[in-house]
């Protein structure tokens, strides 16, 4: 009996030690988190007025963020729509038709390899095959374009999309699929009108998750969307964005473009949590319902 | 392979001792390979018209792979291979160019866990139908009333007909199911242990629908459960190690077996 009540003692001690360790991990991590919110918005809140959605950057010191926010959704909105389809049928084949095939497997390799590559790598490709080329057509008239911009933010998120489409489409039972088959109905349907409604909350949150990722990238816009102090919505034009509106304002020396700066960090990271905190209830929403 | 020399090979398993009706399926010296792995052995059996045949056996006799060969589901997978004959009206559904299309309208099946679509409690009946038919809506909304009333169902049902399926407890979904594969007018319903994922009292109506649909349907299920198999079948097969080692009349099979192994199952010494 002693036996067991030191060895009881120590499984209480190795549990109580476990339990405090990933406890401050996770409150350590939290921390940080609270303290980016608390710092964008302690930096930028003397900016934060409605100036900063209503006049653009070309009045510098005086503007706000108008033509970066516009900007940013155009481009944003390029980029999802681009991915969207292509990643979601992109996810469906591998899931459905090539799943446990060689092929499927060295594409799903293939697109985690896209998933992990640096964003900066992928502006420059688009730079090379897209902008580069309408600049050598148009004699320099077009150059740099929210297009360009776009498709940049696309190959960012067509490996997101693929990947959760694939996943999600892959987590359906099995059972679902003999039940569909058994019934004569052919793998198309099947895909596209059963699967699919089966794992729609799960591919919606994919592209919310994408469109997150998209929505403070950088580095893909320096050569591709490139930048522009004026109101567009032409997407043949220099567009700017909020990343890097932020990115040129935290490199200047005036104290009143940093506390800009700051204010749109705080935006824009308010909309990822928001996009974060939507792509979480239209999961939970979906739970709920199958129970 | 001739009908004589398969009932040489496995003189129970041939056409069944006392032909109870017209044979719907005849399995001829059916083999069935899990990549590689002989899962099924020459079984040949004669399932009769509009009655329930029963297949019992211990887990992973090749009961269930059996069964999943007549609709040929198991198609789907990779690597597996049936080798044989399955002749339903005449025509072997093994041949290559037998149309995956005709044979599961031809024969329904149900499976072990309920799986509505996920859809509404109509759209689940309407969906397969409109695949192979096109109908008027006030057709199509006679078609599916009829498919659930013939599943018992439509009592429960016919007033959250816009709901979705799976919001139903799991002995109406598996009813659903039903429902959805007569819907088709099938003319062979597989059941593949339909009740071993519902409570006793849920399980007694699936018994007493089988009893009720085989008046229109021949019916093949697949149980774990002997009482069922002795409940709702007229003929029973038992099988062991892939191999169809006695096919009879069921109370045949229970009371007066001719094999050792069978009565060995049936009175619980192993399995």
């Amino acid at each position: 009996m002693a036996g067991n009540s030191s060895l009881y003692l120590r499984r209480r001690f190795t549990n109580a030690l476990a339990l405090t360790l990933s406890t401050m991990a996770t409150v350590l991590g939290l921390v940080f988190l609270a303290w980016i919110l608390w710092e964008t918005l302690r930096q930028g809140i003397g900016a934060l007025t409605l100036k900063l959605f209503t006049k653009i950057t070309a009045y510098g010191e005086d503007g706000g963020l108008a033509n970066a926010m516009v900007g940013s959704f155009i481009i944003n909105l390029i980029g999802i729509l681009i991915a969207t389809p292509i990643g979601v049928l992109a996810g469906a084949w591998l899931a459905e038709y090539a799943n446990r095939t060689r092929l499927g497997e060295s594409i799903r390799f293939l697109n985690d390899i896209l998933l992990s590559a640096p964003s900066i790598v992928l502006g420059l490709f688009v730079y090379t095959i897209i902008v580069l080329p309408t600049t050598a057509l148009t004699s320099g008239n077009t150059t740099f374009s929210g297009l360009a911009g776009g498709v940049a933010l696309a190959l960012i998120a067509l490996p997101v999309i693929v990947r959760t489409t694939d996943e999600m489409l892959r987590l359906v039972p099995s059972t679902l699929r003999e039940a569909s088959l058994s019934l004569g109905i052919p793998q198309w349907k099947l895909t596209t009108q059963i699967l699919m409604r089966s794992a729609r909350s799960g591919i919606i949150t994919g592209v919310l998750l994408a469109l997150a990722r998209i929505s403070g990238e950088t580095a893909p816009l320096l050569f591709t969307a490139f930048g522009n102090n004026y109101m567009t919505v032409n997407p043949m034009d220099k567009m700017s964005s909020l990343p890097q509106v932020i990115y040129q304002y935290a490199n200047d020396p005036g104290e009143a473009m940093h506390a800009i700066a700051w204010a749109g960090a705080f935006v824009l990271t308010m909309f990822v949590l928001l996009l974060s905190l939507a792509s979480r209830l239209v999961l939970s929403r979906s739970k709920v319902s199958h129970d | 392979m001739t009908e004589s020399a398969a009932a040489g090979i496995h003189p129970q398993s041939a056409a069944s001792p006392a032909p109870i009706a017209p044979t719907k399926i005849k399995v001829r010296d059916l083999h069935f390979y899990y990549n590689g792995f002989h899962a099924l052995k020459g079984i040949s059996m004669d399932i009769p018209e509009k009655k329930v045949t029963a297949i019992i056996g211990p887990s992973g006799c090749g009961k269930s792979t059996l069964l999943r060969i007549f609709n040929r589901i198991y198609a789907i997978y990779p690597k597996l291979e049936a080798k044989g004959e399955i002749v339903l009206d005449g025509e072997n559904i093994l041949d290559t160019g037998y149309s995956m299309n005709r044979l599961r309208s031809k024969v329904g099946m149900v499976f072990q866990k309920p799986v509505p679509f996920p859809m509404t409690i109509f759209e689940n009946v309407a969906y397969g139908i409109r695949h192979h038919e096109k109908l008027s809506r006030a057709d199509m909304d006679i078609r599916v009333e009829q498919a659930l009333r013939s599943a018992a169902l439509w009592d429960e049902v016919k007033d959250k007909l816009k709901q979705s399926a799976l919001g139903l407890s799991g002995g109406q979904q598996q009813r659903l199911c039903i429902a959805r594969g007569i819907a088709l007018k099938p003319e062979v319903l597989l059941l593949d242990e339909p009740t071993s994922a519902l409570d006793p009292i849920a399980t007694g109506r699936i018994e007493q629908l089988v009893e009720e649909l085989k008046n229109e349907y021949t019916i093949v299920i697949v149980t774990h459960n002997m009482q069922q198999a002795a409940r709702c079948s007229d003929l029973t097969a038992f099988m062991y190690l892939g191999e169809l080692i006695e096919f009879d009349r069921t109370e045949q099979i229970f009371t007066k077996p001719s094999k050792k192994q069978t009565e060995d199952y049936i009175t619980g010494r192993f399995g």
